[in-house]
């Protein structure tokens, strides 16, 4: 029962207008912060790319990954588990990358910044073979 | 002394009794290398080996291999005497290096993954018995990954 309900989260949030908030284009405006200058993690992180995040919304996110040209290529949120067992609601996350291609779930152990088992729900606003351009 | 690259750990001189069961140590020649691995998407998180047995002396190497990690020593699950350590953030690619020469049960974790259970077990020298040490602080997933001391022993890396 948890990821069907976070899966029509996501599903509500593809609907949002390209690059709301312009944030298309790497550095994304304040309060946006890169996380690897807020946590020990590397620039950029293969799979993912570099991360740009609002420190007060941690750790739901919304996290903004960026390929190494500086196009946004996704939007991450990160929930942990406990917040999925304790059925935690939560409303009205941010979505400024605009409209997405196709979404991906899947589990994560924890890292810096979220150091607690978590779900990764990535908007991706490229296609799957573009993927490619944060693979390594 | 226990000296590690990053940090010093204390001296001490407690040596335990002797064993029962065949013992299988690594050699204390070259560092003993244990790994720090993660999957791709940052799921199967785990040290490996998981638990090894060195002889007092040993210098052992965590080699980080993927994700972000680090090695941290419980304060109150090594031997009496010893120091704690911790490796601070480990990219992949960097390695961090302990040498222990206190007989005794180390038990250490990864900082970004305690809470899914990464931990890891170096039994040092002799060890007589299972160690008694204090679940508080240790979440349960990763008390229940400890390999026990007399496993570690007969096989000399788990």
């Amino acid at each position: 029962m948890k990821l069907p309900v976070a899966a029509a989260a996501v599903l509500a949030l593809a609907a949002a207008p390209a690059f709301a908030q312009g944030v298309g284009k790497a550095p994304p405006p304040a309060p946006y912060k890169k996380v690897s200058e807020l946590v020990k993690l590397p620039d950029f992180i293969p799979g993912i790319g570099t991360l740009y995040v609002d420190p007060k919304t941690l750790p739901a996110g919304p996290f903004l990954a960026y390929d190494r040209d500086g196009k946004l290529v996704s939007t991450v949120y990160m929930v942990p588990m406990k917040d999925l067992d304790g059925k935690k609601k939560f409303d009205d996350l941010a979505a400024p990358g605009g409209a997405v291609d196709h979404v991906d779930f899947y589990y994560n152990a924890g890292h810096p910044g979220v150091e607690e088992p978590h779900y990764h729900v990535v908007l991706w606003h490229v296609s799957r073979a573009d993927e490619a351009k944060v693979a390594k | 002394m226990i000296s590690s690259r990053r940090g010093v750990l204390g001296a001490g001189a407690a040596l335990l009794a002797g064993l029962a069961a065949p013992r299988v140590f690594a050699s204390a020649a070259a560092p003993v290398v244990i790994r720090m691995t993660a999957g791709m998407r940052g799921e199967h998180v785990a040290f490996d080996p998981l638990g090894i047995a060195v002889e007092p002396g040993a210098v052992v190497r965590w080699v980080c291999e993927g994700e972000t990690h680090t090695s941290t020593a419980y304060k109150n699950r090594i031997p009496k005497d010893a120091v704690p350590w911790d490796s601070g953030y480990l990219l992949p690619g960097k390695t961090f290096e302990v040498r222990l020469e206190i007989p005794g049960v180390y038990d250490y974790f990864c900082r970004p993954h305690h809470a899914a259970g990464m931990v890891g077990r170096i039994v040092v020298g002799a060890v007589s018995a299972e160690p008694d040490y204090p679940d508080s602080g240790v979440p349960a997933i990763a008390r229940r990954t400890f390999p026990s001391v007399a496993e570690i022993l007969k096989r000399g890396r788990v």
